[in-house]
């Protein structure tokens, strides 16, 4: 836990929850574990408040709670879950990817999901088909059969999840209450999670929420789709999945993000068609490959060739032949692991991410300290340990530029120094000084300052909104007066001048607001991208080691 | 007995000494005086040693001491020619100089070989100079060292710094210009290569090009008033590698084949970049040069951020 993580949850929090969840957030983050009585005392907030707060928490998984540290009998404690916070970040690009992949019912659906943190899934059909119906036009409306068609491919390509079930024995916060009689309840969830076993707690459910995602697949939910449909029409019947809630899988979009980021860097590096082939290997794998596996389970020629759409007119000698130039390439996203069926490919999803990590923190020091301080990064990132001299005469760089160079890099922390005396005493003169880049290292600390960037974003558009706070304000009392004047059929000459209120000026600053705003919007969601990137690296070197 | 040493008396000096020049300069290494011994067991040693006395007193002859014994070699006529007409030590700095080759050496460690004072060397030198006989070099190595040599020689790369440097300065421009130009050349062979539409296999493989091929291109275009060599040129090509514009592939080629060193070739072709310039660097954040500094509420806020504002306004 960082200051910057934290700095930028408490942010997350308060735009997204207000002032007050913000609050009780940012010090259960600061403190870690803590009863509901010591958030009491320790924030001087009333206990309806800390109540209320906890409850918007759990309610969007940020926070989980379990039995306290010193056994059953003693009292709950709550643990808020800092990396789902800054899932918050990524809202826009999640909704985006449900948009691409299922129009706009799949966005929608998304949306409210996210925004409630968790509902029933007739309680989103329903909410989502009339707000289509409110945007179609008069007389159209829309099917609730098509919503749930959406929500249900969304659940079967693992988008959506069922939300864990909660012990019975834990004192369960209103919206999760579920003693579910119905559904056989999975072993894993007896056990309550623990704030001490917090990461695992983490993990755990998922893999549980996928098989049971399946089994209510098959076992409920053809009943569930038809119940969530007919009761609505035949209003007010219980429509039978109230005790069955939802949740969006963020680890399933993750690796879609990854998917997509090695896809679209085999396109740039190499060609369009062979980013195809290996979306096409990676869609194959999707189900078979574990999220946090090194690589992909090794598939055939033959089954690529299969699974191809046949829209890429691809012949098999030139998929061999893409196959070959993926493997040769220095990248290595592919790998050759045997001859068997044609040959045995996979994608070799952590180098991919690695060397995705290694093209950020170079391009940050391209962007940050020109092209030639590129070169000695580079330099140093292929051939580990070098002297001065020896980064001078390699990289073709006047001595005094690559020594202002190296240490301005080694100042920002981007280059390392590595002190190897001939000597116990260390004397300069009979001591090799040797630079070197260490990637991970470099790689957290790229990620810390892109939290502190986005909390930086965050706040200067707090700060542009705080100072055109009056603007705003008036602008859109004279729009509700000019909505109420249209509806009563005013004169045209009257809604002029109502709308003549503001005044030339004041418009430009509104549509120079609106264009900052929009700016600072599309760099957070930028800066947000280089974030997955690092986090997914740093998370994918920690399991190789 | 007696008949043959009236002959051998009458055996001229100056044949003996023809005689033992023409000996060295069979060995020009030097040989010894049991070899002179050997080739004229007649003469005497006297006489011998009057020869030698004599060739040594005219210059004609060195006398050198090894591990063995003395050595007699033949002294470079052109030298004693040069350095005619000047005393023992000239001629023994200027001897000391040449045996330092077209490495150069150093006045200080003339002063430790020759045990003269500085003053004195430093006259000798500015002698020897304005003769013509030695030049100065300035040495890459320390910008202020210079290094004598004969005036003839060609200084050595590592005094001169090979094709990059003139006058002792690093020409960066001049590296620039070539990076640029050999990607340039790489760049469009992989377009080409992209554009001709055949299998991949073969598209890839005619966007590489060799070393000796780079060479060729930028030796015809005729940017650089020096002679590059294909290892200047691959020195080149390794800076676009550390560019990330490059890739390199080292192929086993067949001996004799244009461009391969070692039974092995170089081949080089240009490759786009992995990812475009990340998020990060898009925002002024990523770039700020005050960015530890910066905290909300501080003298250096995102709120009052003049980097953030321009961009804002952009």
């Amino acid at each position: 836990m960082t200051t910057q993580e934290v700095r930028l949850c408490g942010l997350l929090l308060q735009e997204h929850f207000g002032g007050v969840v913000e609050k009780v957030g940012t010090h259960l983050i600061r403190s870690g574990a803590l009863t509901l009585r010591a958030i009491v005392q320790e924030t001087n907030m009333s206990l309806d408040l800390v109540k209320k707060s906890l409850c918007v928490l759990v309610q969007h998984g940020m926070c989980v709670f379990g039995a306290g540290r010193r056994g059953p009998g003693w009292p709950v404690e709550y643990c808020v879950c800092v990396e789902r916070v800054l899932y918050m970040l990524r809202y826009p690009r999640y909704i985006y990817t449900a948009k691409s992949l299922y129009g706009d019912t799949g966005e929608l659906i998304v949306e409210e999901i996210l925004q409630r943190g968790q509902m029933t899934m007739s309680c989103a059909v329903k909410t989502v088909a009339d707000r289509l119906t409110q945007n179609m036009e008069d007389g159209c409306s829309m099917d609730y059969s098509e919503v749930v068609s959406a929500f249900s491919n969304l659940v079967e390509t693992h988008f959506l999840q069922r939300c864990p079930l909660v012990a019975e024995q834990g004192s369960a916060p209103p919206p999760t209450t579920s003693t579910l009689e119905t559904a056989p309840p999975p072993p894993a969830i007896t056990c309550p999670p623990t704030p001490e076993s917090n990461p695992d707690c983490y993990r755990l459910p998922q893999i549980n929420l996928r098989g049971r995602g399946k089994r209510r697949r098959s076992s409920e939910d053809g009943e569930d789709q038809r119940g969530g449909k007919k009761p609505k029409l035949d209003n007010g019947q219980p429509v039978g999945d109230e005790d069955i809630y939802w949740q969006v899988n963020f680890a399933r979009f993750h690796l879609h993000f990854r998917d997509q980021g090695i896809i679209s860097a085999v396109a740039c590096k190499l060609d369009q068609t062979s980013s195809e082939i290996v979306r096409t290997m990676l869609r194959m794998s999707e189900v078979t490959t574990q999220p946090s596996a090194a690589h992909t389970q090794p598939l055939s020629a033959n089954e690529i060739f299969r699974a191809l759409p046949p829209s890429y007119s691809i012949g098999r000698p030139i998929l061999d032949q893409y196959l070959t130039l993926l493997v040769d390439d220095p990248m290595e996203f592919v790998g050759k692991s045997g001859d068997s069926g044609g040959g045995m490919y996979v994608v070799n999803l952590h180098r991919a991410l690695a060397n995705l990590a290694r093209a950020t923190l170079e391009s940050v020091v391209q962007e940050r300290f020109g092209s030639r301080s590129a070169r000695i990064f580079r330099l140093l990132l292929r051939k580990r340990h070098l002297e001065q001299k020896q980064v001078e005469d390699f990289a073709m760089i006047p001595a005094k530029e690559a020594k202002d160079m190296l240490y301005t890099l080694l100042s920002e922390n981007l280059v390392q120094l590595q002190e190897i005396p001939k000597t116990p005493d260390h004397a300069p003169s009979r001591t090799f000084y040797l630079y070197t880049v260490t990637q991970l290292p470099t790689a957290r600390m790229l990620l810390q300052r892109c939290y502190k960037t986005v909390s930086n974003l965050i706040e200067r558009r707090l700060f542009e909104t705080k100072e055109n706070k009056r603007h705003l304000e008036k602008s859109q009392r004279i729009e509700a007066i000019l909505a109420s004047l249209q509806t009563t059929g005013a004169e045209p000459t009257q809604l002029q001048e109502v709308e003549e209120m503001i005044t030339a000026p004041e418009r430009q600053q509104l549509e120079a607001l609106r264009n900052h705003i929009n700016k600072l919007d599309s760099s957070e969601n930028q800066v947000d991208e280089s974030i997955f990137l690092l986090e997914s690296y740093i998370k994918s070197a920690g399991t190789t080691r | 007995m007696a008949d043959v040493k009236v002959k051998k008396e009458s055996t001229e000096p100056v044949d003996i000494e023809n005689r033992i020049k023409e000996l060295c300069s069979q060995f020009p290494h030097g040989i010894t005086d049991q070899v002179i011994q050997n080739d004229m067991p007649h003469v005497e040693p006297q006489q011998r040693a009057m020869a030698i006395n004599r060739l040594l007193s005219v210059g004609q002859l060195d006398l050198l001491r090894n591990a063995n014994g003395l050595l007699y070699r033949l002294k470079d006529t052109q030298s004693t020619s040069k350095v005619k007409g000047s005393d023992n030590q000239e001629k023994l700095v200027y001897q000391i100089i040449e045996d330092a080759g077209n490495k150069g050496i150093w006045s200080r460690d003339i002063r430790f070989k020759s045990n003269l004072p500085l003053t004195e060397i430093n006259k000798i030198l500015k002698n020897l100079e304005s003769k013509k006989l030695i030049k100065a070099v300035k040495s890459v190595a320390a910008s202020k060292k210079k290094v004598y040599m004969l005036y003839n020689l060609q200084p050595d790369r590592s005094v001169t710094g090979g094709a990059w440097y003139s006058d002792q300065d690093f020409e960066s421009e001049f590296v620039e210009v070539l990076n640029q130009q050999c990607f340039k050349f790489l760049q469009s062979k992989a377009e080409v290569a992209r554009d001709s539409k055949q299998s991949p296999m073969v598209q890839r493989n005619s966007s590489f090009a060799t070393s000796h091929e780079v060479w060729k291109y930028i030796s015809e275009l005729g940017i650089s008033k020096v002679d590059l060599s294909m290892e200047d040129i691959e020195t080149i090509l390794n800076t676009l590698i550390f560019d990330g514009k490059v890739e390199m592939t080292i192929i086993a080629a067949k001996e004799g084949t244009v461009g391969s060193v070692d039974g092995q070739m170089k081949l080089y072709r240009g490759v786009n970049p992995i990812i475009p310039p990340t998020g990060l660097v898009k925002t002024p954040c990523g770039l700020c040069p005050v960015f530890d500094d910066c905290h909300e509420g501080g003298e250096i806020s995102p709120s009052n951020c003049i980097y953030m504002s321009e961009w804002l306004d952009f």
